[in-house]
């Protein structure tokens, strides 16, 4: 559950190749909404942004004042962090990143830098450089919680799964309730799932703080998905996001079980309001499609722009979901299938796994799949969405 | 607070652990490069421009256009500060127009027109970009440089604010002859493709009379005949390669290399056993439309460069006329030449024919009936 972008899953849509005249016409109208160019507006006091807090001009100085003592930089950085997360605004990474800027520099980076610029680095899928900082930060600090789970986090997401568990069995030590759930997350994964469902399902609650509990909720929910358990799962996802409505992976694991369920209509009623993050626009996107809504017309331009921006800038923090776009809404596989296998170089979460074997069904090429299968058979994950696409590729 | 406490804190949040983010911060730079001038444009975040030179004159935490506009000079300022351009060690002047409003995926922008002046032609050029490094250090300037028909992207800032770049560089056709070079590597790689021309084109310097192959008299018909099988089979190939690279059509890649493999069986068969004598173009032109779909198959896995997609679509096509050309030139001749012999008319043709069918047919039963 501490994944870092929202598992991607889904019913399969439009496997099939289509006529060629169809995606010629969806080829121009995205074309044709994409042109807009620069105006004048016409209102002096037309809103153009509103600006979050800790965002303003007026922060900047509070912030280097911060910024020179280490006490005060270490919260605010983390305050950013978590709007960051709030929000799915990925600039407040950037803010954080300043912030602790002056503090990393040095010969002898203290731990707690460490652990939040890892934290940064996870955001941003930078798996490899986040294990760097955090193996640092433990060697200073061997018994820091919040380095070994987010440690575990990071592997687990990398399929690492063996120094996941090894990771989550040193957070035991701190905290019994956070070090089970982290284990259980990792053993869902590799082979015992029914295990892990009924383990978790008997963890005492009083032992758990409520970001504990949603954690657990949240984790249950998607465990129930991957059983095939659907209205177990959507009852784990309301508990979770009762007590955290600001969960916004939740959010988008509930929004794929809905679409997976084809329910649009309840799709989009969870996802109002939303519309400005790219995965949950992405979810948005597939349910208005399967409404036939026309506002569909406006959200597709807007993904595949951001889509196009983020390639133009070298980073791929969504090609999970850019794949899922092409596949679902695009509906171009063979370009789902190369942004599939370009994520499936970086992470290996049963969304991943199952975008890569969509696509390569999708696009025909069986061969294509073969490493989400290998993995399957190594790591045993199980997950009923995966069920007719090994079945038929086989 | 206890460091367990501390950990707790960051517990719901790695839970949550919801960094699907929005886009990072990014500016677009667009520079038009016209002899010793620059024009174009920078677009910045009205939240960015917030952060960095502060809009929000009452403090009401939302930016309207009317606050945007009266920051104009200061923006201009800011921006004098953080984007440079020079050429040849000497900077170029940098001047802005009014601004306006572009309304982009992740909110509204400041659209900066500009215009800068250089010394003399630019040949090479310096920008140094790092807008917002202080408050925000992954901000991005996208850079989109145009230079008559050549295109170049970039990051701009991060760790290295000064980029130079060549103008009058010619990447564009670079990328196009390393397209073409494809072409020519996979038509001579890719053997079945030769094959099937081959099978069609042997028998084009002969003429069936009365059951069994003559040597044409003149040169003029067995040309005739040859390039109206080469060019059905190239207007064919070319339009669905085209279709299928343009992300248009495609047709799974079992079903093409079979349909290839067995339309090089038919076309070595019918030397042997002819029976489409006068119309091979036909049977040039109809497969042609599925091998037109196996070439796409390298495309698709070389991606076509954003900036000259037609360009490289074009290059690559007139590789695999080039390879393709080059092999009928070779081939082509000897078989005038050798047409009058019998070991032409009753060796080559049928049998080399049939051992072409025979490795087609292997090639066949591979691909569409044994697992991949």
């Amino acid at each position: 559950m501490p994944d870092l972008i929202p598992t991607g899953t889904g019913r399969p849509l439009f496997e099939r190749g289509r006529p060629a005249c169809v995606a010629l016409l969806c080829f121009l109208a995205t074309a044709g909404a994409a042109a807009a160019g620069p105006y004048v507006p016409a209102d002096e006091n037309l809103v153009l942004a509103h600006v979050p807090a800790g965002a303003a001009h007026s922060s900047v100085s509070s912030r280097q004042q911060a910024a020179a003592r280490l006490d005060v930089a270490l919260p605010l950085a983390q305050f950013y962090i978590s709007q960051a997360r709030a929000t799915s605004d990925l600039r407040f990474l950037g803010y954080a990143e300043a912030v602790l800027r002056s503090w990393s520099g040095q010969p002898s980076v203290d731990p707690a830098v460490r652990v939040l610029q890892a934290t940064i680095l996870q955001s941003r899928h930078q798996f490899a450089a986040s294990l760097v900082e955090l193996d640092a930060a433990l060697r200073a600090r061997p018994d820091d919680a919040q380095a070994w789970l987010t440690r575990a986090t990071v592997l687990r997401v990398m399929g690492r799964y063996d120094e996941a568990l090894v990771s989550c069995e040193r957070l035991r030590a701190a905290d019994p309730g956070i070090g089970e759930l982290c284990k259980q997350s990792v053993r869902a994964l590799n082979g015992h799932l029914r295990l892990a469902y009924e383990a978790l399902q008997s963890l005492p609650r009083e032992e758990l703080t409520n970001a504990a509990r949603a954690w657990r909720y949240s984790e249950l929910g998607e465990q129930a998905a991957r059983l095939g358990d659907d209205s177990a799962a959507a009852g784990w996802f309301e508990k979770c996001l009762r007590l955290a409505p600001d969960d916004l992976y939740t959010r988008t694991a509930y929004a794929d079980l809905l679409l997976s369920e084809g329910r649009p209509g309840a799709t989009l009623e969870l996802l109002k309001g939303y519309g400005s993050m790219e995965p949950m626009l992405l979810r948005i996107a597939i349910a208005q499609l399967q409404l036939g809504d026309p506002r569909l017309s406006q959200s597709r331009p807007l993904l595949a722009s951001a889509f196009a921006v983020e390639e133009e800038r070298g980073e791929a923090v969504h090609r999970r979901e850019q794949a899922r776009f092409l596949l679902d809404v695009e509906r171009q596989p063979f370009a789902a299938l190369l942004a599939a296998q370009q994520n499936w170089r970086v992470q290996r979460e049963p969304a991943d796994v199952l975008i890569l074997l969509r696509a390569a069904q999708a696009a025909h090429q069986p061969a294509a799949a073969q490493p989400a299968q290998q993995w399957l058979t190594t790591h045993r994950t199980e997950d009923v969405r995966f069920a007719p696409y090994l079945a038929r590729s086989q | 607070m206890s460091r367990i406490a501390a950990a707790l804190v960051l517990v719901g949040a790695l839970a949550t652990a919801s960094a699907q983010a929005h886009i990072a911060s990014n500016g677009f730079l667009n520079l038009d490069v016209h002899g010793r001038s620059l024009t174009g444009s920078l677009e910045l975040a009205v939240r960015d421009v917030e952060l960095a030179i502060g809009v929000d004159a009452n403090g009401d935490g939302k930016v309207t256009w009317g606050e945007l506009r009266s920051s104009q000079p200061r923006l201009a300022a800011y921006v004098l500060q953080h984007l440079r351009f020079r050429s040849k060690g000497q900077d170029c002047a940098l001047r802005f127009g009014s601004s306006q409003v572009d309304a982009r995926v992740d909110g509204n922008y400041a659209w900066l027109p500009l215009t800068a002046l250089c010394a003399s032609s630019v040949r090479e050029l310096d920008i140094r970009y790092d807008v917002l490094d202080d408050s925000d250090p992954s901000h991005r300037g996208l850079l989109k440089l145009t230079a008559g028909t050549n295109v170049q992207t970039a990051v701009l800032g991060g760790s290295n604010p000064w980029l130079t770049f060549a103008v009058d560089g010619s990447s564009r056709w670079r990328a196009a002859a390393q397209y073409l070079q494809a072409g020519v590597w996979h038509i001579w790689s890719g053997i079945d493709h030769l094959l099937f021309l081959l099978s069609l084109l042997l028998p084009a310097v002969l003429l069936r009379r009365n059951g069994r192959w003559e040597p044409v008299s003149r040169g003029r018909p067995a040309l005739v005949s040859i390039v109206k099988v080469v060019t059905a089979f190239t207007i064919a190939h070319s339009i669905t390669l085209s279709l299928a690279a343009l992300n248009v059509l495609h047709l799974p890649s079992r079903l093409t290399e079979s349909v290839i493999a067995a339309s090089i069986v038919i076309a070595a068969l019918n030397n042997v056993f002819p029976v489409v004598t006068e119309t091979r173009a036909r049977i040039a032109f109809a497969f042609g439309l599925l091998h037109g779909f196996g070439f796409a198959s390298v495309l698709v896995d070389m991606g076509l460069p954003s900036g000259a997609r037609l360009l490289s679509l074009v290059a690559f096509n007139c590789g695999i006329e080039v390879g393709q050309l080059a092999v009928v030139l070779a081939v082509m001749p000897l078989a005038y030449a050798l047409r009058g012999q019998l070991v032409y008319q009753r060796g080559v043709v049928p049998w080399g024919s049939a051992a072409i069918a025979t490795l087609a047919l292997v090639w066949f039963i591979q691909r569409a009936f044994l697992p991949l």
